[in-house]
């Protein structure tokens, strides 16, 4: 099966909830792409995002035990399938591949 | 803060309707709390709320796109809507409901097969008249471009037949020079030539047409070319292309032929192309030569004989082109008065303009049979599926105790109906290809050759398309009643009824019976009208003629030119065959005509009598018929008034005719018409009647009463028919009458050998058909009606059990029972026979007006058929009350 492409996004969610293991659910999920990239994320961004990842089988969802704190709804925690591994490990390798070389303008900016 | 940790409600709800996942809905509802409890917290509860506006309506938005745009899994927001209140996705409630639907389909296995036989019959009766309709009127041309084509010919303001071969040359010429609108003309002139040089000589249809004409109709010939304009030029004319059917049929499809010559009316032709097949584009036409005109004819404005097909212009519409062309026409009015007084321009799309005048309306009228047909059975099917609807509803109301949506019901009746309309399409598939197979054998070989787009009656995939959309609205529609019922059931109110109610919910039986009424009143119009028509078809055969058709041997040819110029070489081969054949003993009469009665062409000429001064414009016209002095009495045709012709009519004594009484009537009103004088031309000579015969159908499409009869000596025709009165069989005359001919002239071809009934029949032949199809679609409708009728009845009655065994338990006698359950049926019936008869009477005056004097609006049968249809309604109520009447009142009482 060729690796699935993965666009930036959904690169930066996979590696967030691979990041949040146990704990990955949509709110930090949002929080910690937030604090590493230094840019807004649309909360709806990030669930068809999430929806997207699913439904290519790059992540999968379990819900978790309704909490008082939020109102008596459960959380939906995401883990990263082993396709999903599959299809960060691809993107990485294309992106270094293409930053091979440049290491030296790429370090001093 | 209390209202600090209660986000907006209503923006919950807006993420709860479009967001379908329950899971994820969940998910998204409980992220957006804890972030609004943590929010809230930090800067107070009112801008949390209007945070978690923002953050709901962004969410909302990009989910809806993501849904809109998303392939997989596909959006369906009607289904989805009334799946609603599923809580599992939409995949699983839909296979639920078809599952259930299925079911209950089984469940009622003798409606549900009655509803899928009738949809199917109805539909597969659609189809067939709307293929036929399609491919002989809507589109029987099909090649490319053929929409920027117009059809552009003259007609005077009082007629209403649209002559494709009525424009003069020099009025033409103008046309081509003066008009912006149309970009390319082609012309054509009727040419019908013999075939000879061969062993049986053939006369054969045939058009001479313009250079440019086969490509200007989107027409390459498969051997050889297409004329080229020099080809046009008067001397250079001897060329042909052959079609497809004359080149199988007498050259055996020769791969060699192009360049070869043929001989057309005794010269030789060379052959240049062969037309592809199914070409026979004007008329039926199976071969073309060039139009090669002198100037002079060229600047005839006063012969009316050629036909026009225009290309119009980049971005012109037919309507611009008929203005332009009506204004042209009349500036030609203005200049030339005495010839265009009365002409009028008539311009129509191609398809319209060469399609036959009569043909529409007929087919037109079994469509809309058709149609009627369908809406009765749509009626019919609403009726069973509202009784079905009406039984189940104590299970809907149960159900919707129970805490089922009113949606989810809804959606359940619709799946039913989109599966039974599924079955019953199916089913219509075979039934249709039946109904067009006896369809285009019901219409005969001769007729076949006249009608375009002949070749595209078949079962195509857009009319596939045409008859799913039909079923499935239909079905839609219908099933959409009950289901309506189903949802605004009152649950107390139904468990109420269906414990121990006595009748049925009264607006549920209004609309039942207003259904009923409905198809009696339609059945009613459709049987009305078949009778009508094949009444019409029957005195087109057998009506009034004007002559007695039985009996008569016909052979119709026509004398070329180059051989037969001289009037008396004309004159001695009619005579000499009428001798040959009159010493054969069975031949008890002779006789011989220019036009045999319902040939498939006629000639007229204007009429000018003595002492009114008309213009050429002003002149009416009477169909001219030359003939040798028995003929009237081989036709049986009446002579009221005055003598027959006889041998002392000769060239150069008085020239004398015949004319019909209708004629007579016309112009001389009631005065003797015997020695009264008439012109047929501005410069002829005068004409004395010296006789009054009856009148004759020549044509049934055209109404034409006035007939002028000449002699064959003072007028020889080239168009020669031969009518023989037989003793015995006709038919065993042809041999004799064959050799007769050969005998006088070898090369002389006859080009049609029939018995004048058969002629007849061919003539109406298409509409006997229609007629008699009409009748079939109008019984399918009569027993589609009386089905409803009784079903209605029956589930009345069925419900009414429990009435009827009160009452009888408390002494109501048998016919009582009977009268107070048949009261309303009888009700229903003759409502539904008043709307049908005014109805009936409407479409009887239409059909009226279209086929001329074959069809009156005849109450007697009006009156039959009310009687025989109210019997046959009240009959099929009363079988149900019988029944209802034999029930023993303790078992009627028990049931439940």
């Amino acid at each position: 099966m060729a690796p699935i492409y993965l666009g930036e996004f959904e690169y930066a969610v996979l590696l967030a909830v691979l990041h949040l293991g146990e704990d990955a659910y949509a709110v930090p999920v949002r929080e910690l792409i937030e604090q590493r990239t230094g840019r807004p994320v649309a909360r709806g961004a990030l669930y068809t995002g999430l929806d997207r990842l699913e439904a290519k089988g790059c992540l999968k969802s379990r819900m978790g035990d309704p909490s008082e704190e939020r109102g008596g709804k459960a959380r939906r925690y995401y883990s990263v399938t082993p396709a999903g591994l599959k299809a960060i490990r691809a993107t990485h390798d294309a992106l270094s591949s293409m930053t091979r070389g440049l290491e030296s303008i790429l370090e001093k900016s | 803060m209390s209202y600090a940790t209660s986000p907006p409600r209503f923006a919950e709800s807006l993420l709860t309707f479009v967001v379908r996942d329950a899971d994820q809905r969940d998910a998204m509802i409980g992220d957006l709390r804890e972030e609004f409890a943590k929010y809230a917290r930090r800067v107070g509860g009112p801008k949390a709320a209007r945070w978690h506006w923002r953050q709901s309506l962004s969410i909302a938005m990009r989910y809806s796109l993501m849904r809109l745009f998303r392939r997989k899994p596909p959006v369906r927001w009607t289904i989805s809507m009334a799946s609603m209140e599923a809580d599992g996705s939409w995949y699983s409630g839909m296979t639920r409901d078809v599952l259930y639907a299925w079911r209950a389909i089984r469940h009622s296995a003798a409606t549900s097969a009655v509803v899928v036989v009738t949809l199917a019959t109805a539909l597969a009766a659609n189809s067939t008249t709307f293929s036929i309709l399609d491919a002989l009127v809507l589109r029987p041309y099909r090649f490319e471009g053929v929409d920027r084509l117009m059809v552009a010919t003259i007609g005077a303001p009082d007629e209403a037949f649209f002559d494709r071969l009525n424009v003069s040359a020099a009025d033409f010429r103008e046309w081509q020079e003066q008009s912006r609108t149309v970009k390319a003309w082609a012309l054509y002139r009727w040419w019908e030539p013999n075939l000879s040089g061969v062993d049986i000589p053939e006369q054969v249809p045939g058009f001479e047409v313009s250079p440019g004409y086969f490509s200007l109709l989107g027409v390459k010939p498969i051997l050889g070319r297409e004329f080229l304009s020099d080809e046009s030029k008067p001397g250079q004319g001897h060329r042909v292309v052959l079609g497809h059917a004359l080149w199988t049929r007498r050259f055996a499809s020769d791969p060699n032929i192009v360049g070869k010559s043929v001989r057309f009316n005794s010269e030789p032709y060379e052959v240049v192309g062969v037309a592809p097949p199914g070409f026979s584009t004007p008329d039926g036409s199976e071969v073309w030569a060039p139009l090669a005109m002198t100037g002079e004819e060229w600047a005839n404005r006063r012969a009316e004989n050629l036909g026009t097909i225009g290309k119009l212009a980049d971005g012109v519409t037919v309507d611009a082109a008929r203005t332009e062309l009506s204004g042209l026409v009349a500036n030609q009015r203005r200049d030339h008065p005495d010839t265009n007084s009365k002409r009028e321009a008539r311009v129509l799309s191609f398809t319209r303009g060469m399609a036959d005048p009569g043909a529409g309306p007929f087919i037109g009228i079994w469509q809309i049979a058709a149609m009627l047909l369908l809406l009765i059975a749509c009626a019919n099917i609403a009726n069973l599926l509202m009784a079905r609807g009406a039984e189940r509803s104590s299970e809907y109301a149960l159900r919707l105790a129970l805490g089922a949506g009113r949606g989810r019901l809804f959606a359940q009746t619709l799946i039913e109906g989109l599966l039974l309309a599924g079955l019953g399409l199916a089913l219509s598939m075979p039934l249709l290809a039946i109904g067009l197979g006896i369809s285009k054998s019901g219409i005969p070989v001769s007729v076949r050759r006249f009608i375009p787009g002949w070749g595209f009656i078949r079962i195509d995939l857009e009319l596939f398309a045409v008859t799913a959309l039909l079923g499935t609205a239909a079905m839609i529609i219908f099933s959409l009643l009950p289901a309506f019922q189903a949802m605004r059931a009152q649950v107390s109110d139904t468990l109420r009824q269906s414990g121990r109610s006595l009748t049925p919910g009264r607006q549920r039986q209004v609309l039942r019976s207003a259904l009923a009424a409905t198809q009696i009143a339609l059945a009613l119009a459709l049987i009305f009208a078949s009778t009508l028509a094949i009444s019409g078809a029957n005195n087109s055969i057998n009506g009034v003629l004007g002559f007695d058709k039985n009996g008569v041997l016909t052979a119709q040819l026509n004398l070329p030119e180059r051989n037969y110029q001289d009037a008396e070489t004309r004159r001695r081969f009619i005579n000499d065959v009428i001798e040959a054949m009159r010493s054969i003993p069975a031949v008890s009469a002779i006789g011989a005509v220019n036009m045999i009665p319902a040939a498939f062409n006629n000639t007229s000429r204007r009429v000018y009598p003595e002492g009114r001064e008309l213009k050429e414009a002003e002149a009416r016209t009477a169909e001219y018929r030359t003939v040798t002095p028995d003929y009237l009495t081989v036709m049986k045709t009446p002579l009221l008034l005055g003598r027959g012709f006889n041998s002392a009519d000769r060239v150069d004594t008085t020239p004398v005719a015949i004319v019909s009484t209708a004629f007579a009537h016309r112009y001389w009103g009631d005065d003797d018409p015997i020695g009264k004088r008439f012109k047929l031309a501005t410069e002829g000579t005068w004409l004395t009647v010296i006789g009054v015969s009856g009148n004759i159908v020549h044509n049934w499409f055209v109404r034409q009463d006035q007939q002028v009869y000449r002699p064959v000596s003072q007028d020889a025709p080239y168009s020669v028919a031969f009518a023989l009165r037989t003793i015995g069989d006709p038919k065993a005359l042809a041999g004799d009458l064959r050799r007769a001919v050969a005998k006088v002239d070898a090369e002389q071809p006859i080009a049609a050998l029939d018995t004048l009934e058969h002629l007849l029949d061919e003539r109406v032949g298409g509409f006997a058909f229609i007629a008699r199809a009409l009748g079939v679609v109008g019984m399918i409708a009569f027993a589609l009606a009386l089905m409803g009728i009784y079903s209605l009845m029956a589930f009345l009655t069925a419900q009414r059990t429990q009435e009827i065994g009160v009452r009888m338990a408390l002494g109501a006698g048998r016919w009582q029972v009977i009268r107070a359950t048949t009261r309303r049926a009888l009700a229903i019936t003759l409502a539904g026979l008043l709307i049908g008869a005014a109805l009936a009477v409407a479409i009887g005056q239409a059909m009226q007006s279209i086929m001329f004097g074959l069809i009156t609006t005849s109450f007697v049968q009006l009156t039959v058929l009310v009687t025989v249809l109210g019997m046959a309604a009240l009959l099929a109520a009363y079988f149900p009350a019988r029944r209802a009447a034999g029930i023993d009142p303790m078992t009627a009482l028990r049931e439940s």
